[in-house]
């Protein structure tokens, strides 16, 4: 690793800037630059599901991400015109939940990995999940919930989108702090989790996979 | 199988990390009385007299000790409340339960902007600060003053009564909260870690501030709740083991010193104290383990969540009664055979010797099935005979 990542990976903020900067003044490739701070992040995100670190240094790592990426994604643009994404991920949490924080993680995860998030907020009602599938056409749907009764909720979620037409368009994951323990059949998703991290390979590993 | 304890000598007995005639068995049973019972949550929340009808009828899945919602108090006086109910919940009250209603839950923004301002202005910033939900503060000068210095009295007086009669004991008489629950609440968890990192010093001085705001409005509480001649309003309820996921260094310069100064305060003070701490501190335990430093036995009750409860007894048992930890989902979604199942196994890890009560993790939720919270009882008797 060098020395933006392992700056990463110390969630040492002050180096990362640095690192940072300097690589820019010696024109560096901002594309090269990016992919190794996302090493950096990725290895966070390996070492949380191992154990070695906690839910609050996965956040810093990404917080220390997101302000390396907003150094260096202007100059991506002005070097590439323009900006390419893994994917499209609509992620929101179910009607009747107002619970921002999981989802939040998980959006800040997709989108420091390279994902286009659509986030819809909380308290999202069936509807708006399908009329937003059909304005942004994602790949991946993330459902989110800490509640228990938020769980039938998801199920319906899904149901609303079936009955749209939707469901082989994209894949569903649900998400937040007790539906990990529920079995994704239950609620007609494809993966369901409690783990941000994991969350995040799923959907980088079927976004692979259709491409 | 016969008892031969009264309940309240049952856990008072764990308390002491002894064994009673059985495992005690409490569920945290909130929103599912009232829920059950058919009450409307403004009832809950304003009509002690109906909330206490409702927990007559629903004795089947109370225990050992029932819930006295101390958190009524908080909801509805407007100055010296805990501030972690009123100043950080969606309290859009409700006539109704989900899904036509809604109860509480967290609004996960930032309502501290700057740090300085509280700890110059005090805590006014925060009560009345306008990005809390409106519904809590449009109160009359006379429903403040009601409900701060008349309303808490005719409460107590209610839960009096109520365990005179059924000699069921309450699980707290005051609650107060840990200064990073009311900071990830205030602040939200992203921009709480953000300054943990970067503004240290600023967390540690307004900790300082909060814990000594909260232990005073919480033995405040259990005083009138009547701690001494009521069983169990001696209980402080000290809630809620900090943000998820903090890693050793940080629970150990953020969270540990002023939860163990809280629990010194309360203990001193001739109080007892119900840590009811969730999310997953097993990392945390060797820490934990100092709780009872320069204290005497039998003043402390660890309420865990998500903690492996096998190792917090291996920890933590020949110090602190331990208590939990039946899981959400299982209740609401599992089947009796299923809850006999894990509390059987949670009894074989941690009955022994005594200093253990069987309980749900943080609370039963109100969706619950009924059968299934009285599992947990049926195998607190079936299986937690000494």
């Amino acid at each position: 690793m060098e020395r933006l990542s392992m700056s990463i990976l110390a969630l040492d903020k002050e180096e990362v800037l640095k690192a940072v900067e300097e690589d820019l003044k010696a024109h560096r490739d901002p594309l090269d630059m990016i992919e190794e701070a996302r090493r950096g992040l990725e290895k966070v995100g390996e070492d949380f599901e191992k154990g070695n670190f906690f839910l609050m240094e996965l956040i810093r790592a990404a917080q220390i991400f997101k302000d390396a990426a907003s150094l260096i994604n202007p100059k991506i643009k002005e070097k590439y015109k323009e900006s390419t994404t893994k994917g499209r991920v609509l992620i929101g949490t179910v009607s009747g939940d107002v619970h921002d924080l999981g989802k939040g993680i998980v959006a800040s995860l997709l989108e420091c990995a390279g994902f286009e998030v659509v986030d819809l907020g909380v308290d999202v009602p069936e509807q708006v999940f399908v009329e937003k599938i059909r304005e942004h056409n994602p790949q991946v749907v993330g459902l989110s919930g800490l509640l228990t009764t938020s769980i039938p909720v998801m199920g319906n979620t899904v149901e609303a989108i079936e009955k749209a037409g939707l469901r082989d368009k994209v894949k569903v994951i649900a998400g937040g702090g007790v539906v990990g323990d529920i079995q994704p059949a239950r609620i007609g998703v494809d993966h369901t989790s409690s783990n941000a991290n994991e969350g995040l390979r799923v959907i980088e590993d079927w976004v692979k996979k259709r491409d | 199988m016969k008892e031969t304890m009264t309940r309240y000598e049952r856990l008072d007995t764990a308390w002491n990390l002894q064994e009673a005639d059985r495992v005690p068995v409490a569920p945290i049973n909130c929103y599912i009385i009232p829920y059950l019972a058919g009450l409307t949550i403004r009832e809950m929340f304003f009509e002690p007299e109906k909330l206490i009808k409702a927990t007559v009828e629903c004795l089947d899945i109370c225990g050992d000790e029932v819930d006295p919602n101390i958190t009524t108090l908080d909801h509805t006086s407007l100055l010296g409340k805990s501030g972690w109910d009123q100043a950080t919940l969606d309290w859009r009250i409700s006539e109704h339960f989900p899904p036509k209603g809604n109860i509480p839950s967290f609004y996960e923004k930032t309502i501290i902007d700057d740090y300085n301002d509280v700890l110059e202005r005090g805590f006014a910033t925060i009560l009345f600060s306008k990005k809390i939900c409106k519904d809590v503060f449009r109160r009359s000068i006379d429903d403040f003053l009601y409900y701060e210095f008349e309303y808490p009295y005719i409460y107590a007086k209610a839960w009096r009564k109520f365990v005179e009669e059924y000699e069921v004991p309450l699980l707290m008489g005051g609650r107060a909260c840990h200064p990073l629950d009311l900071l990830q609440y205030y602040r939200g968890i992203n921009q709480l870690t953000e300054d943990i990192f970067e503004r240290p010093e600023k967390v540690k001085a307004i900790s300082e501030m909060l814990i000594e705001y909260e232990a005073n409005r919480a033995m405040k509480q259990a005083m009138i709740m009547g701690a001494g001649e009521v069983p169990g309003a001696d209980i402080i309820f000290f809630v809620n083991g900090g943000p998820p996921g903090m890693p050793p260094r940080i629970f150990n310069e953020f969270f540990w010193p002023y939860a163990k100064k809280a629990v010194d305060v309360f203990v001193n003070r001739g109080f007892r104290v119900r840590c009811h701490w969730d999310n997953d501190l097993t990392p945390h335990l060797e820490t934990i383990k100092e709780i009872t430093r320069g204290l005497p036995k039998g003043k402390i009750l660890l309420d865990l969540e998500k903690t492996d409860m096998k190792k917090a007894k291996e920890v933590l048992g020949d110090r602190v009664c331990i208590l939990g930890n039946v899981p959400s989902t299982l209740l609401v979604y599992g089947t009796p055979e299923e809850v006999e199942k894990y509390c059987k196994k949670l009894i074989e890890n941690c009955a022994e010797g005594g200093g253990f009560v069987l309980s749900t993790e943080c609370e039963t939720p109100w969706d619950s099935k009924r059968e299934n919270v009285r599992a947990i009882i049926d195998a607190a008797i079936k299986y937690g005979q000494y």
